[in-house]
């Protein structure tokens, strides 16, 4: 087969959809009346309200500290220990939203894809390293006492407990990659939604990007 | 030019083009529903970038730039568990034609079926190919380099005559 041929085949095939295809604008006529949105918008809703919540949340830490139990160190230190992971993930959340205010589809393919997949890849860093605060809801309630005074049920209960969490936490933090996505409890672990379906396959597509370009000369 | 005027171009543009979007659809989306919602997000994201369009530029460019972009991003296939791909005379249904037994029309199957199995960047460089877009417009749209286009078509069309004879022979 020539390239000839390949062509007048698909020159055919151009041929009968104009026969054949009948352009459904219903989703212009939505487009109209703002019921159809775009992925790129819903994706950028999902970011906004990330930050919404962060905000509400570390309002919320932050009365706690300051109202409900200043002085007790373990219980400030804990929330402020969250306060400030809550901060970083609002902070990579935000620099998500000025990406996908840039990300224009006019532009070239290569570039556009890479920006793209790049945020989706950000977004499961950002997912693996909010896991990293759980070990603070298991301090909140220390208290000095407990440790001059040897109590045991603090050793024997409340420390090995916590133990136990940072050694899930850092376990956690190192599987949830964008190389372990497809696993099934990676992806319920990430409570997978709108944003993690479209980041399943952005680290394979950097590399296939990668690849792409190589071979130029 | 009047909104009303503005929504009449574009959808005129979009008639005159819709073989492009469907193309594209059909190359990216796993199944029908699929195809259906990427087809549509391409007209959502060529309306919303529809005043920034310059007429100097050719509207196919602009048109393969925007839908390519759109299915490559929220369309593409997840290599590790590649979904099995649902028989393609199965879904080539929706298109009536007369000629559906002719060797034409396996031929355009066998080629689509082609294009499907590829990566996406492939996918994208080997539709524009076969649109007759030039080397030039290509490199443009994919952002790389014209020797690369050709030596990744050169590449790509050998796999193609290659699976095409296999099947022939």
């Amino acid at each position: 087969m020539n390239e000839l041929e390949l062509k007048s085949i698909w020159s055919a095939y151009d041929k009968k959809l104009e026969r054949s295809l009948k352009l459904n604008l219903k989703i212009f006529e939505d487009m109209q009346t703002g019921k159809a949105k775009s992925k790129l918008d819903a994706l950028l809703s999902i970011k906004v309200g990330g930050v919404a919540i962060g905000v509400l949340w570390m309002a919320f830490l932050g009365f706690l500290v300051y109202v409900v139990n200043f002085k007790n160190l373990w219980f400030s230190g804990s929330v402020v220990m969250i306060m400030i992971f809550t901060l970083v993930a609002m902070i990579n959340y935000i620099q998500h939203i000025i990406l996908i205010n840039k990300i224009d589809y006019t532009k070239n393919i290569t570039g556009t894809q890479t920006k793209l997949a790049e945020l989706q890849v950000s977004t499961i860093h950002t997912t693996a390293f909010a896991w990293l605060q759980l070990p603070f809801y298991t301090t909140f309630f220390w208290n000095n006492n407990w440790i001059m005074e040897g109590d045991k049920g603090f050793w024997f209960i409340a420390v090995p407990i916590t133990v136990i969490f940072i050694i899930i936490t850092i376990w956690l933090y190192k599987s949830i990659t964008p190389e372990n996505l497809h696993k099934t409890w990676v992806r319920k672990l990430m409570m997978v939604g709108m944003e993690y379906k479209y980041a399943l396959s952005a680290s394979e597509l950097l590399q296939e990007i990668t690849e792409f370009k190589k071979d130029e000369v | 030019m009047s909104p009303i005027n503005t929504k009449a171009h574009f959808l005129q543009l979009i008639e005159q083009n819709k073989g492009i979007i469907y193309k594209v659809a059909r190359s990216y989306g796993k199944n029908d529903e699929d195809r259906e919602d990427l087809f549509q997000e391409i007209i959502i994201q060529l309306w919303g970038a529809f005043d920034r369009y310059n007429e100097q530029y050719k509207l196919s460019t602009w048109m393969y730039r925007i839908a390519l972009n759109v299915a490559i991003s929220f369309y593409r296939k997840e290599r590790r568990r590649i979904e099995s791909e649902s028989p393609l005379t199965e879904s080539m249904a929706e298109i009536a034609d007369e000629s559906r037994d002719s060797e034409l029309e396996s031929n355009i199957n066998l080629l689509q079926q082609f294009i499907n199995e590829l990566k996406e960047l492939d996918k994208a460089l080997m539709i524009l190919y076969l649109e007759s877009q030039s080397y030039k417009e290509i490199a443009e749209i994919l952002g790389i380099t014209e020797t690369n286009v050709a030596t990744k078509i050169s590449r790509i069309k050998d796999r193609l005559k290659q699976k095409f004879s296999n099947i022939k022979a």
